[in-house]
Parts: structure tokens; C-alpha cells; sequence
């Protein structure tokens, strides 16, 4: 049965770990006990007491924050209700003109800005860049991810969530 | 010779049955218990492994005879073995797209009554490239042969090699000008084109006399004809070893776990739930010689993807609310949807195990009926239908990155494939012969970075996980241009904590030929369609052609002056404009226009792939080593990562760490300050929406997913709290 320490694990998510070894890791079979060792190598990262239930970004988890369950960045913001889109209560920087985009594409040709506008996700509290959009204007902002949180803990990890 | 099935049922009979089995049971073929498996594991296990090399031996055989660079040095082939019904077995490494294309085509087959007309007896030679039957598009062009065992139809063998000429409207594979299938080239629909191991003579003829280079496809016949003849005689040794009742059992077993092997990587690999993702595609035709005014000139493309992972391990991929199929080469059937769907499930997710068609059996597509997806005309082109299957299912790997990032599998995200163009010519060549060909070297663009470190450069495309873009010296071989450069693109790759893959830029100066067209497809250039992933940014869109015709280039060599080998980094003005004299052109979106000569230069960019993770978390010492070596450029580095680079005593650029700390601090705090809330930047965008205050192209995408798409309507309706429909076709009946 493969397994890999929380300390291994923990390189691998910084992007630390040598790359024969993660080369390695990429071609073995997988470790199944990998979900529970990665949550706990985040929970070591973050600053805050809330439970992680399931990471949802590079920086955005969903926990356990007493009765309820809600997307917090790492930084500790909270964006609410797992279930509803956390971009909502982002702040937003959208480029749509030519100086704007030209900004991040300094050296390249430039897509037309009424075609197409970047919309940046911030987080108001910390600046950390969750997610970019790449849309044509009028857009609705995507709901990236609504995972089925209590199906995956009972049925896949056999560990059921507690009612809340 | 014999056509007896190897049941009392005839071929047809078996494909209903067979279907009917996996309705009712959920099982493929009705097959509820691995009693072979169970029984002796390791012989299942061999006998897999020796059908798979049977496979790759058959493909590497086969590259041999074919004359294509795009075979020999790319790769552009794949082959399998299938049952008796069609559904593959085992298959090589190559295009694996092309695996489920083949099963289509040959349940099209039997579903058509073959067995009586045109009959499929042993020592027959079947191909199809028509994408309504069974293939993507056009070149791809794809040979199966039953395999008969004492009489009994016991399986088949297929192969697929992309042609590089397939004597269309415009010369090469992916027929840009093609607006309907009548200009694509050279169809050969599900026919018999041989008896007894041979080709028929007057299907050769009849590729000698419609195709610019016969060479290649005639060869590549050839090729594929002895891989499946190999394949074929390999399995028939097989069964002679095993026995004909356990190759029958076996080789439906084998599916049946993978179909099963496939539920449980997705139950070990990812999260239920429901993803979302879109991507967008733009055209630019207006003005250009050649395009008939049929629709639009110029249009935009959403392609939104939902796709829900089910706890029973069933992915579902929905494309629902994307746009209509058109009178241009970039639509799809089901069978290319298909195939892209299993050529991205095989490098994602089927790293181990057995590789067939039961891994696409555990998915579904949902195309709705009438889009791009799924044409309810099946007089549509679809000659280029990669420059929306490619973007497309990079989405798909960015949803499904997602699921793997959730689970924690973090070394297995991954934000993607990416649109790159394609240079198609033809002509007079260098030797005074009439040409024509597609260029592969696009087969190597940059990939999107992973969630642990940068993408791959100028090594990936989605089609082939076995990307090569071949020696320069065999392209030169075959066309009338010479590289005077192939270089690193600098920033192509999406900026993020990992960069996204670069891509790279050829330079040609176009030699001993008075007559070469030069045509490119797969050109998105007004939006990203290539994008990034958890604050990555999208690749760059594709860049603009450019070109110099009357070139004075031999007298800047003669002289010893220098030349120009890449368009370089100013946006506005290009290296070539710089230092080469001559009639300077830049074009956007597919290259059509008047045939080039020698002298002229001409140079064309491929795409990078989107970054992953916030910008500002880049590393610095590793961004110092791209500045050195041409893959990213100091204005980027400090511009977009906030990076500050010194020089060191060589004068090689080095991290300056305290002023980057200080850079990037001062940066973030500039982000927060011009942000605004979400829900007020929706406040004020909904007034733009209600007036519809967008370019015509946008509008007409709105309209035409509304009028297609229930479900958009009512999301866009709800998201801005409008009336979708009166606003974007006021007027029409509700």
C-alpha cells in the first residue's frame, strides 16, 4: 500500500519537492489515505481553529466553522456558505480595455476587449488572487465548484459528515 | 471466403444485444462477474499486455512505411484491436483520440447492414473519414480489417493516420476555407476499398487523382493496411494459444474492467459534485478572399461545460448553452466529441490498468442537438473542428484538475490543453512538383502549467500525449521554405505562481518556388481561449502573422548585415520590420490571402498554455533563470510578478529578494485598492447588460445561446435579474 508522509505530502503541495521524487510519486500508485494527510498538512498551514472539510482552491477551503460550514481563504476571510459562489463576496478587478490587459500582457498581441475582459478574484481581505475569469462581457460569473460534500464524507470516505 | 458470425446471432443481432445487456445491467455486454479474472488473474493480466504490444509493435512498424513526416516524425497514428461489435480491446500509444472514432465507424458498419452488402469477409479492407460515421475530421483517416479465426468473426483491427493533404478547398488537412462539407476533400465513407489483403487499385487511383501529395495518404495506407494485417495475424496466434471460448469471454472482460477501473479511479481521484467552466472561441474572416458570405463573417463562441461527478464514480460532461453549428470548418460531430473526451480520460486518469473503451463506457456527453457539438445537418464542415474540441477539453481538464486538487492529489491537476494554430501550403514545391501539406510541427505547443510547477514548453498538445513538433531538417525536406528560426516565445505561457508552457515562433524564408499558398486555421485571436486555473492567467491569445513579401533579405546575407529570426517583443513593431526591408504584413485570424515566393519571409506563432495560482507567489530565483533564458521577459518579470532582477557580475539576471518582498507588498495593496465588491461591480455591469451596450459579435452569441439554450436563459436571467430574451431577441415569440 503506497503512503507518503504529512512532511512529503506538505513539499509536494509547496511545489518543494525534488522532481525525481515527485516524478515518483506521479507514477506510483496512488495513497489512499492521501485525503486526510493533505487536510491536515492545510490545516498545519492556516492560522485559524475551523475544521477543514475539503480544500476547493489553492488558497480557499471549506470548514467547519461551528454550526456552519463556509469557504474561508487561507488568510482567514470568510466568503460564507460553501454552497453558495464564493466570488460573490470577492472583490473584483476587471480589465477591459487595452491599457488594463495590457498591464499582464506587456510583450504579446492583445485578444479584442470587447470580446473578451479578464475578471480577477480577490480576496478582500488578504489580495490573494483565487481565480481569474476569462469572459466575454455580460458574462454571469461561474459558480466553479459545488461539491457534493456530504456524499463524497459518507459514501467515499466512509466517515459522515456530522449533522449540522 | 467465410462470413459466419460466431454466434447464431448475426453481427447486428450481437451490437443490439450487446447494448441492450449494458441497459439493463450496467455491465458492458451484461458482464456482471470477472469469472476469467477471478480465476487466474496473472493470465488476464498477460494476455492484456501482449495484445498492447501488439499494438505499439503493429504502430512502430507501420511508422516505417509511411512516407508523411507527420507519421515518421510525429507520430500522428494510433491502432487497436476491438471486438467482434466494436468496442476496443487494447490500443497503442499515438493519436488516441482516434480509438472510440473507430469503434463508431465500425458499428456504423454493421448497424448499415454490411454484413450483407457490402459483406465483411476475411482479407477485407474497410475506411472511413467522415466525421458523421466515426472520425474527427477530414485527414484523419482510419482502416479496419476483420479478424477471422477458423471462419468465425472474432474481432477487427483498426488504425488511423492524420493525412497531411486531403485535397480540400485549401491545400493540407485542416481545410480553413471549408464552410461546408463539399470543400473539405476527399471522402471516403465507410467503404470497402480492398479484398484479400490488398488495396484496391482503383481506390488508389481515385486518391492519385484528388489529392496534391497521394504520397502521403497512399502510403500511409499502406502503413496502416500492415499494422492491421500484424495486429491481426497477432490475435489470431493468440486464440490458437487460448482457445476461441476464452478470447471471446477475455477480450469482453478486459472492457468490462476497464470500465470498472475507471468508476474507481474517479471514486480514488476526485470529489462529487458539479463543475463549471467555459471557455470562448473567436473568428475573423471579414474581408478575407476565398469565404463565402454564408453566415457571419465574424463570430464569437461560449463553449460553457458543467460536468457532475456522481458517487457511484459516473462523469457527466454537459455542454449545454453553447452555440450553434455554422457555415465554418470548426464543427464537431459526437464521434470527434467522443474522441476527445477519451484521449483526455487516457492521459488523466488511465495511467494504470487496462486502456479501452470501457474507461469512456463510466462517462457520458450531453451535446445538445444543433449546436456545434452535435450539427443537426450532417452537411456541416468540420474540417477544423479542433479549434473548438481543443479549448473545449481544456476545459474539461481544468474541472477535472479541480476535483483532483479537492482530493488532494495535487501532482495530478493540471490546467490543460490548449487551441494552437496549424499552418497548412501547397503549390508548386522546391523541386518544380505540384504540393501540398500540412505543417505537424504545431504538435508541440506549451501545455498548461500543473498545481506544482510550470508547464511543459513547446512539448504538448492535447491530441497526442506523445507530442514531437520533428526535426527541422525533414520539414525542409518537404516544403519550400527554409527556417531562418525557431525560437522560445517569451511570456506565451499564462503568468501565475506556475507559468504556464511556452510556446515557440518559426521564421521561414519561403525558397525555389514561384506559387506557395500558405493557409492557417485554428487562429482564435480576439479572446483567450486557452485559460488559467485558481488566479493563473490565460495563455496570450493567438498571435498575429506576420509576414514580408519582396524581402530584401538575400542582400542584408550578402552583405553580412544582420536579419531578424523571431518577431521579437515589441507589440507594435516587430523585429522583422526592424531589419528587413520589403512589404511588411500583419494579419489576424486564419492566413488567407495571394500565394507567396521566394524571398518572401513568413513567420507564425503557436499557443503557450494558462498559469496556475496568484501571480505574486511566483518564485523569484526560478524567474531569474526564465529571463535568462528567453522565456520570460524582464518587463514581465517585474511588471506582472512583481519580480525585481539584477544583474550579477556576468551580467546575468538575479532575484533581488528585499526589493521583490517590497515590489510585490506594494502591488497587493494596489490590487485591494482598485477592486471593488463583486456585488456592486454586478450593480453597475446589469445596466450595461439591460441595454445590451455590447459588440455586435457578442450580442449575436447571446442570442443565438438564448434561443438555443432553456437552461442559459434562465442562468443569465437569474444571474442578472433581466429578461434575457427581450433583450437579446426583442421581438420573438416566447
Amino acid at each position: 500500500m503506497t503512503s507518503y508522509s504529512k512532511e512529503v505530502l506538505g513539499d509536494l503541495a509547496a511545489g518543494k519537492l525534488p522532481w525525481p521524487q515527485t516524478r515518483r510519486i506521479m507514477s506510483a500508485y496512488k495513497d489512499d489515505d492521501r485525503f486526510f494527510k493533505m487536510v491536515a498538512v492545510y490545516q498545519d498551514r492556516v492560522a485559524w481553529k475551523d475544521s477543514i472539510l475539503l480544500p476547493v482552491s489553492d488558497h480557499l477551503f471549506i470548514c467547519q466553522s461551528g454550526d456552519e460550514r463556509i469557504t474561508r481563504c487561507e488568510c482567514g476571510h470568510s466568503f460564507g456558505d460553501y454552497r453558495k459562489n464564493w466570488k460573490l463576496k470577492a472583490a473584483i478587478n476587471v480589465r477591459n480595455t487595452e491599457e488594463a490587459l495590457r498591464e499582464i500582457y506587456p510583450n504579446s498581441d492583445l485578444p479584442d476587449a470587447e470580446w473578451m475582459e479578464i475578471r480577477e478574484f480577490i480576496c478582500p481581505q488578504c489580495g490573494t488572487l483565487h481565480e481569474v475569469e476569462a469572459a466575454a462581457p455580460g458574462y454571469p460569473i461561474v459558480h466553479d465548484f459545488e461539491p457534493d460534500l456530504e456524499g463524497f464524507y459518507r459514501e467515499w470516505l466512509g466517515k459522515p459528515l456530522q449533522q449540522t | 471466403m467465410l462470413d459466419k458470425p460466431a454466434s447464431a446471432l448475426r453481427l447486428r443481432e450481437r451490437l443490439l444485444d450487446s447494448e441492450r445487456l449494458m441497459e439493463e445491467t450496467g455491465c458492458y455486454d451484461g458482464i456482471t462477474e470477472l469469472t476469467l479474472r477471478n480465476q487466474d488473474p496473472l493470465k488476464f493480466e498477460t494476455l492484456h499486455t501482449k495484445l498492447r504490444a501488439y499494438c505499439v509493435s503493429a504502430r512502430e512498424m507501420a511508422r516505417r512505411i509511411s512516407a508523411s513526416p507527420g507519421v515518421r516524425e510525429v507520430g500522428e497514428m494510433v491502432v487497436a484491436i476491438y471486438t467482434p461489435e466494436g468496442d476496443a480491446i487494447a490500443l497503442s500509444n499515438g493519436i488516441m483520440v482516434h480509438v472510440h472514432t473507430m469503434s463508431r465507424f465500425i458499428k456504423w458498419m454493421i448497424k448499415n447492414g454490411y454484413e450483407d452488402n457490402p459483406r465483411i469477409r476475411e482479407g477485407d479492407i474497410f475506411a472511413n473519414n467522415d466525421a458523421f460515421i466515426g472520425t474527427v475530421q477530414v485527414p484523419d483517416v482510419m482502416d479496419v480489417v476483420p479478424i477471422f479465426h477458423e471462419g468465425t468473426l472474432v474481432g477487427w483491427a483498426g488504425a488511423v493516420c492524420h493525412e497531411l493533404e486531403a485535397g480540400g478547398i485549401t491545400p493540407g488537412g485542416d481545410v480553413c476555407l471549408a464552410q461546408e462539407r463539399f470543400t473539405e476533400g476527399l471522402f471516403v465513407c465507410a467503404e470497402k476499398i480492398g479484398e484479400n489483403d490488398e488495396i484496391r487499385r482503383d481506390y488508389v487511383i481515385r486518391c492519385e487523382r484528388n489529392l496534391r501529395m497521394p504520397i502521403y495518404w497512399v502510403l500511409d495506407e499502406k502503413a496502416k493496411v500492415a499494422s492491421c494485417i500484424d495486429m491481426r495475424e497477432s490475435v489470431k496466434q493468440l486464440i490458437s494459444e487460448i482457445g476461441l471460448d476464452y478470447w471471446m469471454k477475455v477480450s469482453k472482460e478486459f472492457i468490462e474492467e476497464g470500465r470498472r477501473a475507471q468508476l474507481a479511479r474517479t471514486r480514488q481521484l476526485t470529489v462529487p459534485g458539479i463543475y463549471r467552466g467555459h471557455t470562448f472561441y473567436g473568428h475573423v474572416t471579414a474581408g478575407k478572399p476565398g469565404f463565402q458570405l454564408l453566415g457571419d463573417p465574424d463570430w464569437l463562441y461560449n463553449i460553457p461545460i458543467e460536468m457532475e461527478i456522481t458517487t457511484d464514480g459516473k462523469i457527466t460532461m454537459d455542454f449545454e448553452g453553447t452555440q450553434p453549428w455554422g457555415y465554418h470548418s470548426m464543427n464537431c460531430t459526437p464521434a470527434g466529441m467522443d474522441g476527445g473526451m477519451f484521449v483526455t480520460l487516457t492521459q488523466h486518469m488511465n495511467f494504470e490498468g487496462l486502456v479501452n473503451d470501457g474507461a469512456w463506457m463510466a462517462t457520458e456527453l450531453k451535446l445538445p442537438h444543433g449546436t456545434w457539438t452535435n450539427p443537426d445537418n450532417e452537411m456541416v464542415a468540420t474540417a477544423t473542428s479542433w479549434a473548438l474540441l481543443l479549448p473545449a477539453y481544456g476545459v474539461f481538464q481544468r474541472l477535472l484538475s479541480r476535483s483532483f486538487i479537492a482530493r488532494g492529489f495535487v501532482e495530478e491537476a493540471f490546467v490543460g490543453q490548449v487551441n494552437s494554430p496549424m499552418i497548412e501550403m501547397g503549390g508548386e514545391s522546391q523541386y518544380g512538383t505540384p504540393f501540398g501539406m500540412a505543417h505537424f510541427e504545431c504538435a508541440a505547443a506549451g501545455s498548461g502549467a500543473l498545481a506544482i510547477k510550470d508547464g511543459l514548453d513547446t512539448a504538448y498538445v492535447g491530441w497526442n500525449p506523445e507530442s514531437d513538433m520533428g526535426n527541422i531538417e525533414v520539414w525542409e525536406q518537404s516544403m519550400p521554405m527554409v527556417y531562418i528560426g525557431r525560437s522560445i516565445v517569451p511570456n506565451s505561457g499564462g503568468a501565475g505562481k506556475y507559468r504556464g508552457g511556452c510556446s515557440f515562433v518559426s521564421t521561414w524564408l519561403i525558397n525555389k518556388t514561384s506559387h506557395l499558398r500558405i493557409h492557417t486555421s485554428e487562429h482564435s485571436s480576439r479572446v483567450f481561449d486557452n485559460g488559467g486555473m485558481c488566479g493563473g492567467y490565460p495563455a496570450p491569445t493567438c498571435q498575429k502573422h506576420r509576414a514580408v513579401r519582396n524581402s530584401d533579405i538575400h542582400e542584408l546575407a550578402a552583405k553580412g548585415e544582420p536579419l531578424a529570426h523571431a518577431p521579437g517583443i515589441d507589440p507594435h513593431v516587430s523585429d522583422y520590420e526592424r531589419n528587413i526591408g520589403g512589404d511588411h504584413v500583419v494579419v489576424e485570424g486564419p492566413y488567407i490571402t495571394a500565394p507567396h515566393k521566394s524571398g518572401d519571409i513568413f513567420s507564425h506563432s503557436y499557443n503557450g498554455g494558462g498559469g496556475y495560482g496568484d501571480v505574486l507567489e511566483r518564485d523569484p530565483i526560478k524567474t531569474a533563470w526564465d529571463v535568462e533564458n528567453g522565456f520570460l521577459t524582464r518587463q514581465a518579470a517585474e511588471q506582472v510578478f512583481g519580480i525585481v532582477l539584477k544583474d550579477d557580475e556576468d551580467g546575468y539576471p538575479i532575484a533581488d529578494i528585499d526589493a521583490t518582498v517590497e515590489r510585490r507588498a506594494a502591488m497587493r495593496k494596489e490590487r485591494l485598492a482598485k477592486a471593488v465588491p463583486v456585488v456592486d461591480w454586478i450593480a453597475k455591469e446589469r445596466g450595461r447588460v439591460e441595454k445590451a451596450d455590447f459588440a455586435p459579435e457578442v450580442k449575436k452569441m447571446y442570442a443565438s445561446a438564448i434561443k438555443l439554450s432553456p437552461r442559459f436563459t434562465s442562468e443569465f436571467s437569474e444571474f442578472w435579474n433581466v429578461d434575457a430574451r427581450s433583450i437579446f431577441m426583442p421581438g420573438a415569440k416566447p
